[in-house]
Parts: C-alpha cells; structure tokens; sequence
C-alpha cells in the first residue's frame, strides 16, 4: 500500500496535535518513571541526575529504569504495528499519536547515552557491557513482539 | 513547574520528528525510516552537547528540560527497533539491521561530537 504523501495544512494540524498530545503523555511517564530510579533515590533525593563526585561501582550506574522502558516501548510498538495498527498509513492520527508520540516519547536514545557518559567515567568495560545489553533488549523486544500471540 | 515545562519540552521534540519523517517521506517514500536515524542522532549530538555544558553548572532544572524533555522526546528507541522489524517481512533483512545497527554508531560520533565542542 502506497502511503499518503501529502496533507493538506488541517490534516498536518492535526497530526501534530496527535504527536504532541501523545508524546507529552509519553515523556511525563518516562520522567516520573526515571525518578523512580535508585540512583535518583539514592544520590539526589528525587531531583534528578545523580551526581558524579560520588564514588561508586560502576554496577550502581546502570540505568535499571531507562533500559526497563526502551525494552517495554519497543516491545508495545512492534506489538501494535502487528496488531491493532495494522496497515495504518503512517500519517493516521491513531497511529501517530501511539507510534511515534506515545512511544516515540516514551522511549528514548539521547538518555541512554547521557547515562552510558555516566558511566564511562566509572568503568570503559561497563560502559560497553550495558550498551551492548541496551542494542541486545532492543533486538529481544522486537523479536518478541513478532512472535504469533498464542490463542 | 519543571515537570510541566518536560512535558511540553518532550512534546516539542516529538513534534520535531515527525515534521523531519513527514519531510522525508514527502520527498522519497522509500527512505522514511532513515528519518528517525537522523532525528536519533540529531538528538544524541544536542545531548552530548548539553549533558557536557549544563554538567559543568550542574543545573538539575535545565538538565531535565533539555535532556529528559526535549532531547528525550526528540529520540526514539521504540521505533528505531519497531519500524525495522516490521520492514524486515516486506524488504530485506539486511535493509533492517543497516537501520539498526548504523543508529547506535551514528549516535556515539554525534554524542562525542557534542560534547568536543563544549571542550
């Protein structure tokens, strides 16, 4: 199926409306979620980043919470593309307001490395080790959400 | 107050990536998902950038803006997997581990490339 090219101004309006509301509903989930994260917790009392004077095992610096939501998002979108949203232009508004906002804002890959910096400062080979388990819950998610739903 | 203006800053960068995939997809349908590689590197590279420079002042507000909101909104790890995945039944799979594996590469130069300018 050939995919809609061009809108007309009121549906690119629209569009973006489907983005923006999905993707702010999507980054206020991951921001609430992230502060759940031990380090936040730990370190700075809910109010962010952890800071890196603290002298740790790099062990403490893995992003438990960030790897958690990028594995789940991949996981939910590939399990809507094959299911509910199947066949959906990519321009619908119900796919963009859960594709590309929900799990678009949702999810995120400039995190993932401003935490991998993180924790380069700590240990080189821990720092690989969690980028690798990052591309590697990503590929498991994805494969997962391929597989036919048992009936 | 923060939390608000993350939400808003989020929905901006969400916004952004799906004007640069409607612009790409206008010009040449085939090549859409190469629009979210770049939206993915385009983010990591302000990231680097940012991360580095706010790290200095160690601003926890304006970190949270830039880096969990817009940056954070901006990238997509979902469809950076999901999209492939799904293209990999009607094109070749080679096609889709290109777009995978070439995001995390791109995204490391530009990250690094962010963060040289503020040294």
């Amino acid at each position: 199926m050939r995919p809609n090219t061009s809108l007309t101004t009121r549906q690119l309006l629209t569009a973006m409306c489907a983005v923006a509301v999905g993707g702010a509903v999507g980054t206020l989930l991951r921001d609430l979620i992230t502060k759940l994260d031990h380090r936040s917790v730990l370190y700075t009392g809910w109010t962010g980043y952890a800071p890196l004077q603290l002298d740790h095992n790099w062990i403490y610096y893995i992003p438990w919470a960030l790897l958690c939501i990028n594995f789940l998002g991949v996981l939910g979108a590939t399990r809507m593309l094959r299911g509910p949203l199947k066949g959906h232009d990519p321009n619908d508004p119900a796919r963009l307001l859960i594709i590309t906002g929900f799990f678009g804002g949702l999810t995120s890959y400039s995190g993932l490395f401003v935490d991998f910096d993180l924790l380069w400062h700590h240990s080189i080979t821990g720092c690989f080790f969690v980028a690798a388990a990052a591309i590697a819950s990503g590929f498991f998610g994805a494969w997962l959400g391929l597989q036919r739903r048992q009936r | 107050m923060t939390l608000l203006l993350v939400t808003i800053a989020g929905s901006a960068g969400c916004v952004v990536r799906y004007l640069m995939e409607y612009a790409v997809r206008r010009r040449s349908p085939t090549s859409r998902p190469w629009a979210t590689v770049a939206a993915n590197v385009l983010g990591t590279g302000i990231a680097g950038y940012f991360a580095t420079m706010l790290f200095r002042y160690s601003d926890a507000h304006y970190q949270s803006i830039i880096l969990t909101g817009f940056c954070g909104g901006l990238t997509t790890f979902s469809s950076a997997f999901a999209i492939p995945a799904i293209m990999q039944r009607e094109h070749h799979w080679r096609y889709s581990l290109t777009l995978v594996l070439t995001t995390p590469l791109l995204c490391t130069g530009a990250f690094v490339v962010g963060a040289a300018i503020v040294h």
